[in-house]
């Protein structure tokens, strides 16, 4: 059930798979070609492993105030995942859910303890995507990005994965700091559907959880999972979009080279890249005035360059 | 208390004048104001617009053709052009008009002005295209440089109008789309369609009416003097050369396929409990829907099943990347499939 | 052709390229130039990429059952539900259950509520307050304006809405609402409206704040202001008392003893029913001219159906809906009960300033089938509808100078029984005609306070909080005035 926490609980501090899952995996019968990046976490900018990234000036400007907690996690999710039963489970709180997509009646906010730490936890309104094409997805989409959070949360329905791995892979590209929490898993069950929890892992390189936030099973791996994300313990290798045309990637390359001349060490000028040529008037704005420098400069664990080099 | 035949008879009186002067689009009070925006800049800004059109065409462009095109006397037109030479914006050579640099200008920030507004309403408004024209018509004068500056920012700065008609940027520049008219590709040739003239009304009006959209893929099998027979999206339309010059295309590389009959299937003509792969999303749907339906996954190459109708009849619940989402039957029949589905990879 | 285009190919920047300084506006000419390049389905592409991706990914973490389960239990509930023949039946049986129950399971401890509030605390007030020496005018703005006007609306709202909010929500936990959408939604279409309206619109029938806040299910802008703006012809929780209790003692009583309970109860569902008509109407008329231009989108999921869990659903539905709607009105009702004590107790040579008012309005009243009172009863019950009937009552009485009658100036009272109710609203000059005036203009006319106030929240927007409280209310006047005028030319002045 909660496999990635037992490789992360033996103290290494990023998940060290099986030799022969790896090979298994490589040998994959769809006859795709799939590698795994197992090289060690790249090194830390300042070598502080276990600090909050979170924008606390941004925060605030986007209404969540940091002053007695460590760390702020988001909540994303499609609608009607079961978004905000986690967030009832995770903090306590009664918060009304429906089984309607899209019931949630306003951003809540609420928190928990683990360990010595304190976490924020901010129910984002659910989407299925964050391409900024409604309200909604503009508020999700912006508080990941210039809020970045120090661990995000994307509830996943287990028996609509693949149309939920839309939005999962829409914010590995803003963020690395990611778990998944493979909800409604009792449902998957009652479908006779099997997930696998480890190969999705190991694909998308963050931490998934299998949950039944209803029945309040696998809340405390969910939470072990963040602390391992947010304190670093953890290094996420996030799984980056393939399938690009080629026209494409040559543009969203030059993009990214003439970004990372302006703002060096931006942790996502792929995704930038992929905004600005979809006409996204908001991340212009926030080219233009500088606000997308501010996010490099915070202390990001991963070194921006890798992004792209590796995948495109 | 007053006769009731009399309070009836002065409400509905008083009723009657207040719906004739307020009533939208046709009532006394939008008039008035619609015929004070017919001022004589208007007419100066439509009549370089006019100019710049005819040279695009290649066509010579005469006192008399703006004339008829505005539909003012000749001695207005006379007068309206004498202005338009003193401020440089318009050269007269011995009766054939042509715009000075400075007259392009203008008449390219209003053709930029018009192009946005017919994009922004198909995009980000819930109007049918048959609004679009008439309404940018009007707000093309009215909008300063910064708001259609504005205007293009919201929406991210996009390349062509719904048409097909490429949007000047804020210098004037643009990529024109060089296409040319269906009747003049060759035979079986297979061609997409860039663009489609907008005016006049009656002409675009039917060719919206066939279904016909700038992006959609074509065949040309017939072409004579009497009438030009084509596929378009796996219909096959029959058209007045008159109307399909008025349809501009661009060849297609012989490899692509142009969806032909077997295929001209949508997702409405599934029965319960078929199975279809999404081949196309038809260009007129576009804006919000579209962009809805591909967050909903329907890509072409999803396969799709049909798994209940409703109780009254409309909305088809479709299996949709294994989520049960209902359709309306106008949606589903902008959704191209096809019924082969390859083996599973 | 003179037009000039821009270069094709962006000069080609290399990581290591010049040493120049980027600027930010370079960066963003270079994306436009590059968007000529990629083409206008850009958006298309991008998502293709992605559910590529995402594909790839959920089929090898997948195991899909080989065969389907013999018994698949959601098909079968959903094949019944949704059926031609038994998906309406079963609708309506499902909300005539859940209205009965709300009916019946209310009146008891509506009572006892009553009997609390209004029975023993009201005159335990009263006599703290005259055991501390309260000035008469301090006390009766305290005791008969807000905190009459408060115990009224708690004691007829909240037991409805602790019954049906719940039971509703069990229904939309489970997942059977969206299935109610989905079968109606082709009637709801021809008015150019949502599926969704009909869940929003029977929320309504609860109470139109909270209709009004459900309608953010819908999730396509135009389709869900048509429900926002129309969901005041639901005729809510507040005003269902008033319509049965003049259906009950003046179009009842036009009818043979053995057929009036029948005929003021289809009365009421008369109104009831005209009410949802008119919201097609209105549904109809706004899709096509003012909301013309507003985006609109359908989509409607149908969610797995899920064993609701009953005990916390009854928690988090009372916290949320009936707390909240209930706290709302108790702000609105308050400082209403004070105004409307103040009305009646200022007084200005002698005569109060409720009865110079209504004088005043008398007139007007009389055009549209109503009086002065009725009409000042609506204006300082705007903040809610539930205390329409006990400030009538309170007003005809002050009108008519009957001290043997009533409770005081200023101090709402309903009276032990119909027949009194009916004799006091006879010599306040009601004929039958004024009986389906008020009930007329009880379904059309503004909404509450609270609910007003919710529409401004909903839509962020002043303009459309002004056209859902003008646009009932001016229907409200036109059907009234022609339905009297109509009346008095074939019945006579009535």
């Amino acid at each position: 059930m909660n496999t990635v926490n037992e490789k992360t609980q033996n103290g290494a501090t990023a998940p060290v798979f099986d030799e022969a899952l790896i090979k298994s995996l490589e040998e994959d019968s769809d006859g795709q070609t799939f590698t795994i990046n197992i090289e060690p976490p790249p090194a830390m900018p300042d070598g502080c492993s276990s600090c909050a990234v979170h924008n606390a000036a941004n925060l605030r400007s986007l209404g969540v105030d940091m002053t007695e907690w460590d760390y702020v996690v988001a909540l994303a999710g499609n609608p009607n995942v079961g978004k905000s039963t986690v967030f009832n489970a995770l903090t306590g709180l009664r918060q009304h859910t429906g089984n309607w997509p899209g019931k949630t009646v306003s951003r809540a906010e609420g928190g928990f303890e683990y360990g010595e730490s304190r976490y924020k936890l901010v129910d984002l309104p659910g989407t299925y995507s964050l391409l900024a094409t409604s309200m909604d997805e503009e508020i999700a989409r912006d508080f990941i990005l210039f809020g970045q959070p120090d661990v995000t949360i994307v509830v996943v329905d287990a028996t609509r994965l693949e149309r939920n791995l839309n939005l999962v892979l829409q914010v590995l590209e803003i963020t690395d700091r990611v778990v998944v929490c493979l909800n409604l898993m009792d449902e998957a069950r009652r479908h006779g559907l099997k997930v696998d929890e480890r190969r999705l892992a190991l694909d998308l390189g963050v931490p998934v959880i299998p949950t039944e936030a209803r029945h309040k099973r696998g809340m405390n791996e969910l939470i072990q999972a963040v602390d391992e994300v947010a304190t670093g313990k953890y290094q996420p290798k996030p799984h980056r979009i393939q399938s690009t045309p080629p026209a494409l990637k040559n543009a969203v390359n030059q993009l990214v080279t003439q970004l990372e001349k302006i703002v060096p060490g931006l942790p996502n000028a792929r995704w930038v890249a992929l905004r600005l040529l979809d006409g996204d008037q908001s991340i212009a704005d926030a080219l233009n005035e500088g606000r997308l420098g501010a996010l490099a400069n915070s202390n990001t664990s991963h070194p921006a360059g890798d992004l792209m080099a590796v995948q495109l | 208390m007053p006769d009731p035949l009399i309070a009836l008879i002065v409400a509905g009186l008083l009723a009657g004048i207040t719906a004739l002067l307020f009533w939208p689009e046709r009532g006394l009070v939008i008039r008035w104001r619609r015929s004070r925006q017919m001022n004589e800049r208007v007419l100066a800004e439509d009549a370089l617009k006019q100019i710049h059109k005819s040279e695009m065409r290649g066509q010579v462009a005469t006192l008399d053709g703006v004339a008829g095109a505005l539909q003012i006397s000749r001695d207005h037109t006379a007068e309206l052009l004498a202005r338009a030479e003193e401020n440089g914006l318009v050269s007269n050579e011995a009766g054939v008009l042509h715009l000075t640099p400075e007259g392009r200008n203008a008449a390219l920030h209003i053709i930029r002005a018009h192009r946005l507004w017919e994009r922004y309403l198909a995009d980000q408004t819930g109007f049918g295209e048959a609004q679009w024209h008439g309404q940018a018509e009007i707000l093309e004068h009215s909008l300063p440089p910064e708001e259609v500056d504005a205007l293009a920012a919201k929406l991210g700065y996009p390349t062509h109008d719904p048409h097909g008609d490429p949007i000047p940027d804020a210098s004037g520049q643009y990529v024109a789309h060089g296409g040319q008219p269906l009747t003049a590709i060759a035979l079986d040739q297979p061609a997409q369609i860039v663009h489609i003239e907008d005016e006049p009304e009656t002409i675009y009006a039917q060719l919206v009416a066939l279904g016909l959209y700038p992006g959609m893929t074509v065949r040309l099998v017939e072409a004579s003097s009497k009438r030009v027979r084509f596929w378009a999206n796996g219909d096959e339309h029959v058209l007045a050369p008159i109307l399909a010059t008025n349809i501009s295309v661009v060849p297609l590389p012989e490899t692509a396929t142009v969806v032909v009959e077997s295929d001209s299937e949508t997702l409405a003509d599934l029965k319960l409990g078929e199975r279809g792969k999404v081949s196309a999303i038809s260009p007129r749907c576009r804006g919000a829907e579209r962009r809805r339906f591909m967050d909903l996954g329907i890509l072409p190459g999803t396969v799709i099943s049909a798994e209940m109708v409703s109780a009254g009849g409309d909305p088809t619940a479709y299996r949709i990347r294994e989520a049960l989402i209902a359709l309306r039957s106008e949606q589903a029949s902008m959704i191209q499939i096809t019924r082969r589905l390859e083996p599973a990879a | 052709m003179t037009t000039t285009s821009i270069p094709m190919n962006a000069p080609p920047q290399t990581r290591h390229g010049s040493e120049s300084e980027t600027s930010p506006e370079e960066v963003l000419a270079l994306a436009r130039t590059l968007r000529w390049e990629i083409g206008g389905d850009f958006h298309q592409t991008l998502m293709e990429t992605i559910y590529t991706d995402a594909a790839r990914i959920a089929d090898r973490a997948v195991t899909r059952p080989g065969e389907k389960p013999r018994f698949d239990l959601d098909r079968t509930i959903d094949g019944l539900v949704t059926s031609r023949r038994w998906g309406i039946p079963i609708m309506i049986l499902m909300f005539t259950a859940v209205f009965w129950i709300t009916i019946t399971g209310a009146n008891i401890p509506s009572q006892m509520l009553s009997n609390l509030l209004i029975g023993t605390i009201y005159p335990a007030l009263q006599q703290a307050a005259a055991a501390i020496g309260m000035p008469w005018w301090l006390s009766g703005f305290l005791i008969d304006g807000m905190y009459l006007a408060t115990a009224w609306v708690v004691s007829v709202m909240l037991p409805p809405m602790a019954i049906f909010f719940p039971l509703f929500t069990l229904l939309e936990d489970f997942g059977y609402l969206p299935r109610v959408a989905f079968n109606l939604d082709n009637i709801y279409k021809k008015s150019g409206a949502h599926g969704k309206q009909s869940l929003s619109m029977m929320m309504g029938f609860g109470c139109n704040a909270a209709g009004i806040v459900s309608t953010r299910i819908i999730d396509s802008p135009r389709e869900r202001l048509i429900a926002i703006l129309t969901n005041n012809f639901a005729l809510c929780n507040g005003r269902w008392p008033t319509q049965i209790l003049l259906a009950t003692i003046f179009i009842g009583a036009l009818a043979p003893v053995y057929m009036a309970g029948l005929i003021s109860a289809l009365a009421v569902v008369g109104i009831a029913m005209l009410g949802i008509v008119i919201s097609f109407l209105v549904s109809g008329m706004l899709s096509r001219s003012l909301l013309k231009g507003e985006v609109s989108t359908f989509s409607l999921e149908l969610p797995p159906f899920r064993p609701p869990r009953v005990l916390q659903t009854i928690y988090t539905s009372f916290i949320d809906r009936t707390l909240y709607v209930l706290w709302r009105a108790v702000v609105f009702a308050a400082p209403a009960g004070a105004v409307i004590w103040l009305v009646s107790n200022i007084t200005i040579n002698g005569t109060s300033a409720a009865q110079y008012i209504i004088n005043v309005l008398d007139p007007i009243g009389l055009l549209f089938g109503l009086n002065g009172v009725i009409l000042l009863a609506y204006v300082v019950a705007i903040p809610a509808n539930e205390i329409v009937i006990p400030t009538i009552l309170m007003l005809t009485v002050m009108t008519l100078g009957a001290t043997n009658l009533g409770a005081g100036a200023g101090v709402m009272f309903e009276t032990e029984s119909n027949a009194a109710t009916k004799a006091i609203l006879t010599a306040g000059g009601w004929t039958v005609l004024t009986a389906i005036s008020v009930m007329l203009f009880s379904l059309l006319h503004n909404p509450c306070s609270t609910t007003i106030y919710t529409i401004y929240k909903e839509t962020g927007s002043k303009k459309w909080a002004t056209v859902s409280t003008l646009l009932p209310l001016a229907m409200g006047f036109a059907v009234t005035f022609v339905v009297a005028q109509v009346w008095r030319l074939v019945f006579g002045a009535g």
